[in-house]
């Protein structure tokens, strides 16, 4: 087993239009096998994991240090060969954002996006400490103004 | 649904690649071990049910003007 600690500061160096190959697609949407992580400044700290072929179809992405700064993301030892992860610092992780008309925006903490920076290949993953963490993790609100 | 008998020890094989087998029972659970590729994920059903719908809706075919407004992080992300 292998956890991934806060890599918030490296997502900052990827580029701002990466693409991913997702082998195995997202849960659900195994059939979309590749996307574009994408990050401007003017959306920071969120990311966009968009369809190549379809530029209106996205993910909204964000690290979970953002939400929970002890965030413990356990990936199983299948998870970390399937994505050639050697040490915790090969991995970046993002988890999607569900915005919700009318109500909190929430995060998923329990299934995230694990990619391994230097083949930039991923997976979500259902972390080994899924039951810690919840599909619908409400985002904090910004209460300083 | 095609229902097989076992007993505990023995094992199923799918698609000569996938083999399932019934470890132990305590009471109405059923420990199972699974072998199987790498590019065969496997999932409690209830959890992949669950993240599935939540990647349903998520995905968004509108980007939003704007995005949610989070607190600012305890510590200092940006120097």
């Amino acid at each position: 087993m292998m956890t991934v600690a806060d890599n918030s500061a490296t997502i900052a160096e990827t580029q701002a239009e990466t693409p991913v190959s997702f082998p195995l697609g997202l849960l659900g949407f195994e059939a979309y096998k590749h996307f574009v992580l994408i990050h401007s400044p003017e959306e920071e700290p969120f990311g966009w994991l968009q369809v190549p072929e379809d530029s209106r179809l996205a993910f909204l992405v964000l690290s979970p240090f953002c939400v929970v700064p002890d965030y413990q993301a356990e990936i199983s030892e299948e998870d970390a060969r399937f994505l050639g992860l050697k040490s915790p610092g090969d991995a970046l992780i993002y988890n999607i954002v569900t915005l919700r008309p009318g109500a909190p925006a929430t995060i998923n903490l329990k299934g995230p996006i694990v990619i391994n920076r230097e083949t930039m290949v991923g997976r979500q993953v259902v972390l080994v400490n899924a039951a810690a963490y919840a599909v619908q993790h409400p985002l904090p609100a910004d209460d300083s103004n | 649904m095609l229902i097989l008998s076992r007993r505990v020890g023995e094992s199923l094989v799918i698609d000569g690649r996938i083999r399932v087998k019934v470890v132990r029972t305590e009471g109405d659970v059923v420990k199972i071990g699974i072998e199987a590729p790498a590019d065969v994920p496997v999932h409690r059903e209830e959890v992949y049910d669950e993240i599935q719908r939540n990647n349903r809706d998520a995905l968004t075919n509108a980007r939003p003007a704007t995005l949610p407004k989070l607190p600012r992080p305890a510590k200092s992300a940006k120097p």
